[in-house]
């Protein structure tokens, strides 16, 4: 990637504007800025939006142009695309991930909608178990949603049959394979509050996994493998 | 490549502009943190505050007129520097919280202390500057140096009077607004009631009570239940001048929408949606980034908004929601450029605006240490360099022009020697006077009217 603001000659690119390869050249910077932002600790939203527009953008043109177009390069393309759409969709779901799971302290919504708050903590709660569904769903890869489903697959009972872990149980430490809500229901949440404490419920469940993730790990030191 | 913007005469400007002071290290000593990250002038003038991307605000006083010093008169000096933010780490996310200021907005004067919020990604802070320029003496049981006196020693009661003292420039933390936004805060905008401000982030804008640190209001929300179907953020807002219950704020897509506080709590439902539909002719990859609008400014009069995109600044009238009533081409010459402009990232660079205190003239920055005035009555146009070679003090400021091929003159600059890296993001006019503070990289220049400076 070039460094910022380094002169070089234009003619070169404007030349190579014409045409499909113009397409190819601007999908590529595309995809390398989005793997460079995702590699990023805290990518920047307003960024990752605008690429992720303009690369949508272009599928749809290319859907458009498809049938006029060679169908080697019809292949190269579509896969491209498609990984394009994953990159974008496990960008903007790992940043949702990140951003929201950090409660702010002391926050309670307006006087008027105070009867409402506790029936609306429980909505919230299940629209981030939706968000970590979706999360493990997508083809990114985000550690702590690799921890759930690897959880989810082991037979937790076995492992831990000889150790006590009752300082490890949790009322949150149910399996996360609740049915996803049907969006409607998200959007039918009436107010929009702080997600307050409602956040800190959902980082409880991942502080639960991690522990267990890392005695399992401590088992295995121990046992020698 | 049309030459309507660059060729032709080299605009003139009825004002001329000359170089008043400049403050800043020379460009080899820059570090990160003295770069200027923002420039606001209080509501007089008197003051000017910028904020860096170290966390530090600098305050900078207009010297009063005298007949003594003719030729201080006016000068913007050092008030005070503070440290307004630090870096910090959020353990949770492993993040760290950049204490670059992102916006400085000034309360107006309510008593003989100022007062100024000031902002990084994630907080806001209250500041109250205060001058302290006597002090008691004569206390019956403390001496000179604080310490209490011996009591047999105390034969008669003294009322301590006060004494002048050198001028001391006090600044404290008076509010601190954490906890209120998960992404970044972009603004912050002072309502004209002088009582609430609001602080928008990319999705998000809240109205805060300036007396009260541990509520906020959530009055604009953009985020979508499913974070896949995200196509737009809040990109800038602002409170109108005059009518405490409306606000702008634009978007990534070009939008703006004025909000009304009064039709409901929660105002995701605009008022009003000021949108200009696409030019087809201009259409290419680069169409949506480019119509990203980085700055919102409503005129002192309230009756318009002035919108930054990366190419124009636009004009728009409050009661015309279909389009701008002016349009102006900053640096149209870069269209050409823009797949060159993406790949460094500079097409992301957000550039302020600004109106002069009659609304009659905009100004915006651009590369090269260039910036941009339009006056909008004359419609003519000008390009000035903020430098250190080019600005002799007292000197008036020579008109630039960029070239793109066909002839050239003298003095003009190829779009191929531009340097990106040399950009004036942040600009401020004076509320009522013809002296402008412009931010090249860690450099502050404060330019004035050559009728202006002259007069004092």
């Amino acid at each position: 990637m070039l460094g910022r603001g380094l002169k070089r000659k234009l003619s070169d690119y404007e030349e190579n504007m014409a045409g499909l390869s113009s397409r190819q050249l601007v999908l590529n910077m595309c995809l390398t800025k989005l793997q460079t932002y995702k590699m990023l600790v805290e990518p920047n939203l307003h960024r990752s939006v605008l690429i992720a527009n303009t690369v949508r953008q272009q599928e749809s043109n290319c859907c458009d142009l498809r049938s006029v177009e060679d169908p080697i390069e019809n292949s190269l393309l579509i896969v491209s695309d498609d990984d394009m759409s994953s990159a974008i969709s496990s960008i903007l779901k790992d940043l949702d991930f990140v951003e929201d799971i950090s409660p702010p302290t002391c926050l309670v919504p307006t006087g008027d909608d105070q009867p409402k708050f506790s029936e609306n903590t429980g909505l919230k709660l299940e629209d981030d178990r939706q968000d970590l569904k979706g999360a493990e769903c997508v083809f990114g890869s985000f550690e702590i949603s690799n921890s759930t489903s690897y959880l989810k697959d082991l037979a937790i009972d076995d492992i831990f049959e000889d150790i006590d872990t009752s300082m490890y149980d949790s009322d949150f430490c149910c399996p996360p394979l609740m049915p996803p809500r049907p969006p409607s229901l998200a959007t039918e949440e009436p107010l929009k509050t702080f997600p307050s404490c409602n956040s800190s419920s959902a980082s409880n469940i991942q502080i639960c996994r991690t522990d267990l993730s890392e005695l399992d790990h401590i088992m295995e030191i121990l046992v020698g493998s | 490549m049309s030459h309507k913007q660059a060729g032709g005469p080299p605009g003139e400007s009825a004002v001329d502009w000359c170089l008043y002071q400049l403050n800043g290290a020379a460009e080899f000593e820059v570090s990160e943190a003295d770069i200027i990250s923002t420039v606001e002038f209080n509501h007089t003038g008197e003051l000017l505050a910028t904020g860096d991307k170290g966390g530090r605000v600098v305050i900078f006083q207009r010297e009063p007129e005298s007949k003594n010093e003719p030729y201080n008169q006016g000068e913007y000096n050092v008030y005070s520097t503070f440290q307004s933010h630090e870096p910090e780490f959020d353990y949770l996310k492993s993040l760290e919280i950049e204490e670059k200021i992102n916006k400085i907005k000034w309360l107006p004067q309510q008593n003989a202390a100022h007062s100024l919020l000031s902002t990084n990604d994630k907080t806001i802070k209250l500041w109250k500057i205060t001058e302290r320029d006597k002090r008691p003496e004569g206390y019956n049981l403390k001496d000179e140096e604080g310490k209490l006196k011996d009591l047999s020693t105390v034969t008669s009661l003294q009322v301590p009077v006060l004494k002048p003292m050198d001028l001391m420039v006090e600044v404290t933390p008076r509010r601190i607004f954490a906890n209120g936004h998960t992404y970044h805060v972009n603004s912050i905008s002072v309502n004209s009631d002088c009582e609430t401000y609001m602080s928008a982030d990319d999705l998000r804008i809240n109205l805060w009570h300036l007396a009260i640190t541990d509520r906020s209001f959530n009055i604009v929300d953009i985020k979508p239940a499913n974070m896949e179907d995200l196509t737009e953020v809040i990109t800038a807002s602002e409170f109108h001048p005059h009518h405490c219950n409306l606000f702008v704020y634009s978007s990534s897509k070009g939008s703006l929408r004025l909000c009304d506080m009064r039709a409901s709590a929660l105002c995701d439902k605009h008022s009003k949606l000021y949108e200009e539909p696409e030019d087809p002719s201009n259409r290419s990859f680069f169409s949506e980034i480019i119509s990203s609008v980085s700055d919102v400014k409503f005129s002192h009069s309230g009756r318009y908004m002035l919108t930054r995109d990366y190419l124009t600044v636009k004009v728009w009238d409050l009661n015309m929601e279909t389009k701008p009533v002016e349009t102006y081409q900053v640096h149209d010459y870069l269209r050409s450029k823009l797949c060159s402009l993406y790949e460094n990232d500079c097409i992301f660079d957000k550039f302020e605006c600004a109106w002069n205190g009659s609304d009659s003239v905009i100004m915006t920055g651009a590369y090269n240490n260039f910036f941009r005035m339009f006056d909008r009555n004359t419609k003519r146009d000008v390009t000035l360099e903020a430098s250190r070679e080019s600005s002799k003090p007292r000197a008036i400021l020579k008109p630039r022009r960029v070239c793109v091929g066909g002839k050239r003159r003298k003095d003009d600059i190829s779009v191929d020697s531009l340097d990106f890296t040399k950009k004036i993001l942040h600009t401020a006019w004076h509320p009522t006077e013809n002296i402008i503070a412009i931010a090249a990289t860690n450099n502050l220049y404060i330019f004035q009217d050559k009728v202006n400076s002259e007069m004092h």
